[in-house]
């Protein structure tokens, strides 16, 4: 018998209003007024970012502190080729980034004017832009870091704008 | 914990799409070739003698079904027995294997299925009218999806971050050595029939593909994959009762979890779970980690990327690390080389399935070790071989399966 295919056509959507929870007041902050929270042990003092309410190490809470926007590229990629959602940003820039006073590394697109390799190695500086206010949505899309020495022409771009 | 075997190995061809199976009937498939390779060496059951089933199954998005186990569970006529179902991202197949183990030395089984599948190129992209995005966006929602997937976190920005903190650490692995592996795994894979991507390419020909996520390149990268693999699984007095005479113990299994979040491990260029993982399978398996080079004769590891392999000669011990670039280049890990890595092809060479991979894996190892595998056999001289299987957010899950051949040691 010959094999004779066929295919459905189909899609799963599921829509979402999801809490953020304990870490609510990090995106609060973000879209409210460009600050970047991370939280602190009460114990072994060590500064989560992403945050955390609760220290995963000493089973102890933390408290919030607000975060200077200016960090060190640890490792970063350019990426060529990817997911749907992404397809129509390629070529872009990440790197995991941390931010001067943090004790761990927060994973974020990395712009430049350049977008290549060198401009991203580990050890380079940068900055944090914002997207403007009415733009802004809570969300980790709020912003994203350029090398220092770019970080005044971003922010003069008509859609962004620098923090405090 | 009672002693276990693998008394039957099945695995279906890696193929990048099976029109004509879904992944219940591909599932189907393996278990036949499983009970077949079983009836093959004598051994008289049949799927009404097997008393559990292990599931490895990656994605629900791929198969287009939450709880996909079940729905196999009675195409293969398992109804009314225990069946559990493992997702481990890459490591599924290694944690299947694990469970499966357990479940047989738990005693709550003597003989147990266990079984990986997946279908993942049933995803289609409207757009681009290919499946690939429409994959690597199913594989994406494994991120963490609030604060890494918004950013384009996927699994080669996710492998490629360890690899080039690693590079930036030790000097290694260079673009080149990598390309190595994919020279080696895709050459490898030319004497596997079950193999997806058989292939004989130069150092030369990977440096030129494509650049996916610098600096991996097209031909760095496995490819997706759908496919089945099985093993039987039996306990001591099993093996006994049915006369199986060439029975692979498994005498270590280690599994560890790394933290999921690569920016709060203390380096960024190591794959914790993989050290962690190796050193507790060496432990139960009586085995030393700064002298397994020489206390195995094949490793199938997960090399889902050409770098990861390199890094993963370094954390599963057998070369110190840095060299793992060095080993490649001195054709270490090559069949007729120290320590054969990956002769069925691996993941590159063979295709990643994401659930029966480290089946699949832990399979090759075993017919290795009883001396059946075909045009890809190595030398078997210490009865030992090892599986290897990582994955998830970070690379964060990894399991390692140790196999023994007692027959062949004596």
């Amino acid at each position: 018998m010959v094999f004779q295919e066929h295919q459905i056509r189909d899609k799963i959507l599921i829509e979402y209003k999801y809490t953020m929870g304990g870490q609510s007041k990090f995106f609060i902050e973000l879209m409210n007024n460009k600050k970047i929270l991370g939280t602190k042990c009460r114990k072994c003092k060590k500064v989560w970012l992403p945050p955390r309410i609760n220290c995963s190490e000493c089973y102890e809470d933390t408290d919030w502190i607000e975060l200077p926007h200016t960090g060190t590229i640890q490792v970063s990629t350019i990426v060529w080729y990817g997911a749907a959602a992404f397809i129509q940003n390629v070529p872009y820039g990440c790197a995991f980034i941390k931010l001067d006073k943090a004790d761990t590394a927060m994973f974020q697109g990395v712009f430049s004017e350049n977008l290549v390799p060198s401009k991203l190695k580990k050890g380079q500086r940068v900055k944090a832009v914002f997207k403007k206010k009415e733009n802004r949505e809570g969300k980790m899309t709020d912003f994203f870091f350029v090398p220092e020495d770019e970080w005044e022409r971003w922010i003069n771009k008509p859609e962004y704008e620098g923090g405090d | 914990m009672r002693k276990v075997a693998i008394i039957g190995v099945g695995i279906t061809p890696f193929l990048s799409r099976y029109l004509d199976k879904t992944y219940f009937e591909l599932a189907y498939d393996a278990t036949k070739l499983a009970l077949n390779d079983c009836n093959k060496q004598g051994i008289e059951i049949t799927h009404k003698d097997l008393e559990s089933t292990v599931y490895g199954i990656y994605n629900e998005l791929f198969e287009r079904q939450f709880m996909p186990d079940i729905f196999i569970n009675s195409y293969i006529g398992m109804n009314d027995k225990p069946g559990t179902r493992i997702a481990s991202g890459g490591a599924t197949g290694g944690y299947t294997v694990r469970m499966a183990y357990a479940e047989v030395a738990s005693g709550l089984s003597d003989l147990c299925l266990c079984l990986g599948v997946e279908k993942c190129n049933d995803c289609y992209d409207e757009k681009t009218g290919a499946t690939t995005p429409q994959v690597l966006n199913a594989i994406a929602y494994s991120a963490d999806m609030t604060y890494e997937y918004p950013m384009g976190m996927m699994a080669a920005s996710s492998y490629v971050s360890m690899v080039n903190a690693h590079f930036e650490e030790f000097g290694s692995p260079s673009e080149e050595q990598m390309a190595l592996v994919s020279v080696k795994n895709h050459g490898n894979a030319i004497n596997n029939p079950i193999a997806q991507s058989p292939m004989k390419i130069t150092v030369e020909d990977v440096m030129n593909s494509r650049i996916i996520c610098y600096p991996f390149k097209m031909l760095d990268c496995c490819l997706y994959s759908e496919a089945s693999a099985c093993l039987i699984l039996a306990s001591e007095q099993k093996v006994k009762e049915l006369g199986v005479e060439n029975p692979i113990w498994i005498t270590g299994v280690g599994a560890a979890n790394t933290d999921c979040f690569i920016g709060n491990r203390e380096s960024i260029g190591r794959l914790y779970s993989n050290i962690n993982a190796a050193k507790a399978a060496y432990k139960m398996a009586g085995l030393d980690y700064d002298n397994i080079k020489n206390q195995i004769d094949v490793a199938e590891l997960h090399d889902a990327f050409s770098g990861q392999e390199v890094i993963s000669y370094e954390e599963l011990g057998f070369v110190p690390f840095g060299e793992g670039g060095k080993w490649i280049e001195s054709g270490g890990p090559e069949i007729g080389g120290e320590l054969p890595c990956c002769p069925s092809g691996g993941l590159i060479g063979c295709g990643h399935a994401v659930g029966a991979t480290g089946i699949m894996s832990t399979g090759e190892a075993a017919l290795q070790l009883r001396g059946d595998a075909d045009k890809h056999q190595v030398t078997i001289e210490k009865g030992r071989a090892l599986a290897h299987s990582i994955g998830g957010p970070g690379a964060a899950y990894a399991a390692i399966i140790i196999m023994e051949n007692e027959e062949a040691k004596k």
